[in-house]
């Protein structure tokens, strides 16, 4: 059943918590400025390096706070009863999935584009390539984490389980797609499970539009993996959507 | 509405005939039999870990059977009763950050009322209906556990579904307020609405229509509280010694 109001009625009603909770609202927005302006000041004499990795650390930031934003979330709708009502009404998977998606988009990209807008203009990194090029690829790294914290909240009973996924699922992206160490120095087999690290394919995807200038067109094939990512991962999250 | 179910063909409210479930290897409901007509309140009696929730879960249509069938109005739980059913979790199950209007209003919307002015009037009628019209723009965490009680049970019936499936609803709820909730439950079935409340207090079952007494997973006993009271063959006996008697002579037939 589809059902254009159900989708609205989520997503407007996420938005309203979020907007009503005041300090998850500041740390929405604090959180990812103090983090950015850490790694950037830290870096503020080799002003190269940070150009370098920029790209990297904008992408896995985007990724991470939206994960812990929407896992967290999600999972409360599943502890405290409310999914189990929704679920006794004729609310469907896409009604859910769209709605949370929606609601959290929202969220999630007012915070890819702070990340994004203050590493660039405060931070000052030095990129070329078009700014709505960049702000693309965060939207489709933002949908993919989206569903990923949807996915995951499936496998965690208390909000406790939901961070011990963090680095589980987050620190083999950091070390494995290209942040630290570019993707082509890992060993072998490491470079088989970069191959399959949503990630890896935003790097290369950012650092050739910021530090090369390229078009999106260029960097065709990264966005063809990030969509294949994105619609495996709202598939997963779709499959688990309705367990309580 | 897309409500498909033809509501008036069918006899019971409630029919389940051998019905039984299990997690995985553990058996938690062992085969029921259970008519319920329509317009009285049938309450399901047991100590916890009896399998009520179990029992109203599959009735909702959150659960499959693993045999038997459970039907309501004729029809297999799920979406398509959604509008004919409503239903109050153990938890409250509200959102926390909203008012007791914005809580009611999103399940209305979830139930499928879409007309805003229709809405409007039905979470009205439901604040009435619990008497929480006062606080309304209250949120739900500067309500006292008593009133988040009470809204939800008003998103349970904010459609007003023609069978309301109530999960312990008088759990924590003071004598005056419980009155109060069976007040409104009486109300209800008058107007030819089905109440299915599960309890594990006598007091609850006093006041309903008729019981099944429920125990590890079977119902031992069913019928009005008076034949439940006289099956002790003691005079006086109350619904607790009923209960007791009952339960023995099921563990003698073990």
């Amino acid at each position: 059943m589809m059902s254009f109001d159900r989708k609205l009625a989520i997503a407007a009603r996420i938005t309203r918590e979020i907007r009503r909770d005041r300090r998850s609202l500041a740390l929405i927005i604090g959180a990812p400025v103090i983090v950015m302006s850490l790694i950037g000041f830290s870096f503020q004499d080799q002003k190269p390096v940070l150009n370098q990795a920029a790209p990297a650390l904008i992408a896995t930031m985007a990724m991470f706070f939206v994960f812990v934003l929407t896992g967290i979330s999600f999972l409360r709708e599943r502890s405290q009863g409310t999914l189990e009502r929704l679920l006794s009404t004729a609310v469907s998977r896409s009604d859910l999935l769209v709605g949370y998606l929606a609601g959290f988009l929202l969220f999630a990209l007012i915070q890819s584009i702070i990340i994004l807008l203050y590493t660039l203009f405060v931070v000052d990194v030095e990129y070329s390539g078009k700014l709505w090029d960049i702000v693309f690829i965060l939207l489709m790294v933002t949908i993919t984490s989206v569903s990923m914290g949807i996915f995951v909240s499936t496998f965690a009973k208390n909000e406790f389980q939901v961070v011990q996924f963090i680095p589980l699922l987050l620190a083999p992206q950091i070390f494995l797609s290209g942040v630290i160490l570019p993707t082509s120095q890992l060993p072998g087999y490491f470079q088989v499970i970069s191959g399959v690290l949503p990630l890896t394919y935003a790097n290369r995807a950012l650092r050739d539009i910021m530090l090369r200038g390229a078009s999106l067109s260029d960097v065709s094939t990264e966005i063809g993996v990030l969509a294949l990512f994105a619609i495996a991962m709202l598939a997963a999250a779709a499959a688990t959507v309705r367990k309580t | 509405m897309s409500a498909t179910v033809n509501i008036a063909s069918s006899e019971s409210a409630i029919s389940i005939s051998g019905l039984e479930f299990a997690y995985g290897n553990r058996p938690v409901l062992k085969g029921i039999d259970l008519e319920i007509p329509r317009g009285v309140s049938f309450g399901v009696l047991g100590a916890n870990g009896a399998g009520k929730t179990t029992l109203v879960r599959l009735l909702i249509g959150r659960l499959k059977a693993t045999a038997g069938t459970a039907l309501i109005f004729g029809q297999e739980p799920g979406p398509e009763l959604a509008d004919s059913v409503g239903y109050m979790p153990q938890l409250n199950a509200l959102y926390e950050a909203l008012s007791v209007r914005e809580n009611l209003d999103f399940f209305a919307r979830m139930l499928g009322l879409s007309n805003k002015e229709q809405r409007v009037a039905a979470v009205a009628r439901a604040m009435e209906l619990v008497g929480l019209t006062d606080r309304a723009d209250s949120v739900m965490s500067e309500l006292s556990g008593g009133m988040r009680q009470r809204v939800s049970l008003g998103a349970a019936l904010v459609h007003e579904p023609d069978i309301l499936l109530l999960d312990e609803p008088t759990v924590g709820l003071d004598p005056e307020l419980r009155a109060t909730f069976w007040q409104h439950f009486k109300e209800m079935t008058d107007s030819g609405t089905t109440i299915v409340i599960s309890s594990h207090t006598m007091d609850d079952a006093a006041h309903c229509d008729t019981l099944g007494f429920m125990r590890d997973g079977k119902f031992i006993a069913t019928g009005t509280p008076d034949e439940l009271r006289q099956s002790t063959g003691k005079p006086n006996s109350t619904l607790e010694d009923a209960f007791l008697f009952l339960s023995r002579a099921s563990d003698d037939v073990i």
